[in-house]
């Protein structure tokens, strides 16, 4: 068979896009940010439980009196888990994605119920939308769109669009063909057919459609966090990166409230739109459980609450960043901070937070996965990220991206890679120890993300190096796996071999042994490197001359990921900054304002108030 | 012209090539041969004539065209060719918009599964008409309270379609019609999917609203005893073409071909043919001889034969004036309740006295 270069026509075809077509792009955009800023903003103005309420007499009024009391509770509970930001930004992108899939579906799923040309049009594309992995979507999403919500809103949008096309369209075309025939034969005109007849006949149908469209919206959230979204699913991935089960769980609790209220809310909201569904909950007999206030008692009292987040002047709480002392070098630019959820990345990246924004940038942090995040740098979506491991195991990315990147040079170093066992296991010292071993650790080798530099090193070289090949499997999976593995045997004793590097906090945390590497397979170690978009240094001269001299040394490092490990999540830019504190003088070594007036006292100073 | 409506050579084939399939059906061509190049001919050269105020009943079984041959008139579907003439206009010839307009104004429908809008309750539905045509709610709320009492339905105005019987549904269905005005009534099977005995008390308030409201009205059906009961005239399809077009009694008596005439086998005659279709004309005066009971030319087949055994001799039919306009003997009475024109054949005994032997 010839081989079809299918993937080499998209990728060429991708690369046409973005050339050809970015206005339109940036237009798309330009609205989904607007939408979402809009809807986002007039979420997180009132006070949260003000919120909540409304939520909840929304609920009481659409479903009954449980219904509004469960809500109210599911909420609370949101808040009480310190996710109410991300929930609401959450349930802005899933309201934008929403209205816009809506805008995109109904209007096509009635063209496709007038036309069995469209309908038979639509429907392979709508397939291919659905089942499509939709990770292979997001990349280019993110070449389109760049990082953050529109990237995520369109991802999940084409996800999502399909359920609402192919309901409406059934919708429609389930209207009894005689009461169509009776509009037209009374001279109704196709539009008022539409509206008058199958519309209002087909509601219930395509009410389920939309309940669909807010169902996969929200399924699709936490994928969407992978491309700096943010929100709860932002936070699922952070937890997962971070092995954190307990925030994982908190953070998939809050998507379930807001699937669950959107779900039976949405369900509610068929009913009452529908002439029919009205009539049925008419008949229904009222009992005080499910007894529902009036629509103008309901609007009354969602206005009053509203009357009351609006006069408590509670609009934009303050926000928890530093302020700026000593010399304002930034002015007020933005800074975009990207990062791997490594240690040594979080420490670095909150630890520069918080020194450009005392030095007055305004900064912000997004965790990405490395594939993203050098994407998001090399089209200019990113300005810096400081945790490149060069020239070995980030070399794939760097390969594709290193002409659009400005290396800042080194700031720790150098790491290494390397095989490693808990150290209760005795035999075992080096890589070539491992060679008779095989049955000890079922042949396993615990690895990480197959696109990891590191594996594809494990597996070319230093597997053939040690003769290792056939007598070990190298498992593919992913890092907090990896270290869940690690943590599981840890616990039960059990010999287990897994791919690691230094620096890791697990090394601190449970006691491992390094494998040797006599033949030197591995290569000699990466330096953790600062790399700026292009053009950075020329916008930023300062910033960048700061980045530039930067290093760590390797107790420096450790100290600061042990105070932020203790802090806990959601504190990092505390930790480093008590950890700044403590340490007086490395503000100024590291971003020397030139005036001299430097704020040693700036930690002092700054606001205490936690970021995000 | 006094036809209110006028169907003119019209065709209506389903399928590819359809003008081709005409020309083809115009030389000859069958059903069958058209079957087996993919089309299907509904309708094959269908034309008729309803006068204002009459009831055109046209009558066939599944499959024979008749729902197709209605759907054309009022344009729902378009002739593949021949012309349909509504009070003088060629409905064919006018545009969407226009079609609509006389659709809305001049030519309602009723279905024969009702076809109410179950969102809407029973003055909604019966306002609906009213509301494409654009008349302002309190006057169309009027009009459509009017039709439903004309049709038995006051007091049901703010019931729902569903929780009517099926009888009451079509007379919403029927009320709907009525309250546009429309001159032209098309009933698509209306009555079929009714009980029996309801059917029978839809047709009479339809004939008994007919009387006051003299529309004009285009019923099919597939029951030839609705047709009789109802029709003015009777057009009777088969296979897409009208193989009759007469009144009940032109059918009933001088059906045109075998299938006609095996369909009027299970008529009930006694339920169908008056007076006036059985008496024998040739006997005519200006004034009974006798001053026995008589009969007039539309009394009921039953009830002639309960005055035949009153009176000793033929009975006497009487128009309005006093005039004999025929007469109806007994043995004329036997012969159409069985099916038998011939005059009876002489008896071979001596004296023509039925006994038996000793």
């Amino acid at each position: 068979m010839p081989r079809l270069h299918l993937g080499d026509w998209v990728d060429s075809g991708v690369d046409w896009l973005v050339a050809h077509l970015s206005w339109l792009f940036d237009a798309v955009k330009a609205v989904v940010e607007g939408l979402y800023d809009g809807i986002d903003a007039v979420l997180t103005a009132p006070q949260p439980l003000l919120l909540a309420g409304i939520l909840a007499v929304l609920a009481w009024w659409l479903r009954g009196l449980v219904a509004g009391v469960l809500s109210f509770a599911g909420f609370a509970l949101i808040d009480s888990l310190d996710l109410w930001d991300q929930a609401m930004s959450t349930l802005s992108l899933v309201l934008v994605a929403t209205l816009i899939a809506l805008a995109v579906s109904l209007p096509l799923g009635i063209w496709a119920a007038r036309s069995r040309a469209v309908s038979a049009t639509v429907k392979p594309v709508l397939d291919l939308l659905q089942t499509m992995p939709s990770m292979v979507l997001l990349i280019p999403a993110i070449l389109f769109f760049g990082m953050g919500v529109p990237a995520g809103v369109v991802a999940t949008l084409i996800f999502a669009l399909a359920p609402g096309v192919r309901m409406t369209e059934l919708g429609i075309r389930q209207v009894d063909a005689e009461l169509v025939e009776a509009a037209e034969a009374f001279g109704t005109t196709p539009r008022d057919t539409l509206l008058r007849v199958q519309l209002p006949l087909a509601l219930p149908t395509i009410m389920a459609g939309v309940n669909q469209v807010i169902m996969l919206g929200l399924s699709m959230v936490v994928i969407a966090g992978m491309v700096g979204t943010g929100g709860l699913g932002g936070a699922v991935n952070e937890a997962i990166g971070q092995l954190d089960i307990g925030l994982g769980f908190e953070a998939g609790l809050g998507i379930v409230v807001l699937a669950i209220y959107l779900d039976r809310l949405t369900g509610a909201l068929g009913t009452r739109l529908s002439p029919l569904g009205r009539r049925a909950a008419a008949k229904a007999r009222t009992t005080a459980w499910s007894y529902r206030p009036r629509p103008a008692v309901a609007v009354a009292c969602v206005a009053a609450l509203a009357l009351v987040a609006g006069g408590l002047g509670v609009f934009g709480g303050p926000s928890g960043t530093a302020e700026a002392t000593g010399e304002n070098v930034g002015r007020g630019k933005e800074v975009k901070l990207g990062y791997i959820p490594w240690d040594e990345g979080i420490a670095s990246t909150y630890l520069w937070k918080e020194i450009l924004e005392q030095r007055g940038f305004k900064v912000t942090t997004t965790q990405y996965a490395a594939g993203p995040l050098y994407t998001g740098l090399a089209t200019g979506q990113l300005d810096v990220q400081t945790d490149a491991w060069l020239p070995t195991t980030h070399a794939e990315y760097w390969q594709k991206y290193g002409k659009r990147l400005d290396d800042l040079g080194q700031w720790y170093g150098p790491t290494s890679l390397e095989l490693t066992v808990p150290s209760y296991v005795k035999d075992v010292n080096s890589l070539a120890d491992l060679k008779d071993k095989s049955a000890e650790f079922h042949g396993r080798i615990v690895g990480i993300e197959p696109s990891a530099g590191m594996m594809g090193l494990l597996k070319d070289k230093v597997l053939k190096e040690y003769g290792l090949q056939g007598s070990y499997e190298v498992v593919d999976g992913s890092t907090p796996a990896m270290l869940a593995e690690l943590k599981r045997a840890y616990a039960k004793k059990q010999p287990v071999l897994v791919t690691l590097w230094s620096p890791h906090w697990a090394y601190a945390q449970y006691g491992l042994k390094k494998l040797k590497d006599p033949r030197g397979a591995w290569g000699k170690g990466d330096g953790v490197h600062t790399v700026a978009r292009q053009g950075f240094a020329e916008d930023n001269p300062e910033a960048a001359r700061w980045l530039k001299d930067f290093s760590m040394t390797e107790r420096q490092l450790t100290d600061l990921e042990a105070r932020i490990q203790q802090a806990g999540k959601g504190k990092e830019q505390d930790a480093a900054r008590a950890w700044l504190a403590d340490h007086p003088g490395l503000l100024d070594k590291w971003a020397p304002a030139d005036g001299g007036a430097a704020g040693t006292k700036a930690a002092a100073a700054a606001d205490s108030g936690a970021a995000g | 012209m006094s036809a209110r409506l006028e169907a003119d050579h019209l065709y209506k084939v389903f399928g590819r090539r359809q003008d081709q399939a005409v020309e083809r059906l115009r030389a000859g061509a069958d059903r069958e041969e058209l079957r087996a190049d993919g089309t299907t001919a509904a309708v094959i050269d269908a034309s008729f004539t309803v006068d204002p105020g009459q009831i055109f009943v046209v009558m066939g079984l599944s499959g024979s065209g008749k729902s197709t041959l209605l759907r054309m008139l009022n344009g729902l579907l378009e002739p593949t060719a021949g012309h349909v003439r509504f009070d003088g206009r060629d409905l064919t010839a006018l545009g969407d918009r226009e079609l609509r307009e006389v659709r809305a104004r001049k030519i309602s429908m009723v279905f024969q599964h009702f076809a109410l809008f179950p969102h809407r309750s029973v003055l909604d539905n019966a306002a609906y008409g009213l509301a494409v045509q654009g008349v302002p709610r309190a006057e169309r709320e009027k009009r459509a309270a009017r039709a439903l009492e004309l049709c038995g339905l006051a007091g049901w105005e703010t019931s729902w379609p569903d929780e009517l019987s099926g009888g009451m549904q079509q007379r919403v269905g029927l009320a709907r019609a009525l309250a546009t005005d429309a001159d032209l009534l098309l009933m698509d099977e209306s009555f079929s999917a009714l009980d029996p005995l309801i059917r029978r008390d839809m047709q009479d308030q339809l004939l008994t609203l007919q009387k006051t409201l003299k529309k004009t009205i285009v019923f099919i059906t597939h029951d030839l005893n609705e047709a009789m009961r109802l029709g003015d005239r009777i057009a009777v399809m088969r296979d897409g073409r009208i193989v009759q077009n007469g009144t009940a009694e032109d059918i009933l008596l001088r059906p045109a071909d075998d299938y006609v005439a095996s369909f009027i086998q299970d008529v009930d005659r006694s339920r169908v043919l008056t007076a006036g279709a059985v008496m024998d004309t040739s006997v005519t005066a200006d004034a009974p001889l006798c001053r026995c009971e008589t009969a007039s030319p539309t009394t009921p087949f039953a009830e002639l034969c309960a005055i035949s055994a009153r009176v000793p001799h033929r009975v006497s039919v009487v128009d309005g004036a006093g005039r004999l306009v025929g007469v109806v003997p007994r043995q004329r009475l036997l012969g159409f309740l069985g099916d038998e024109t011939a005059d009876p054949v002489p008896c071979d005994a001596p004296d023509g006295k039925v006994a038996a032997h000793a």
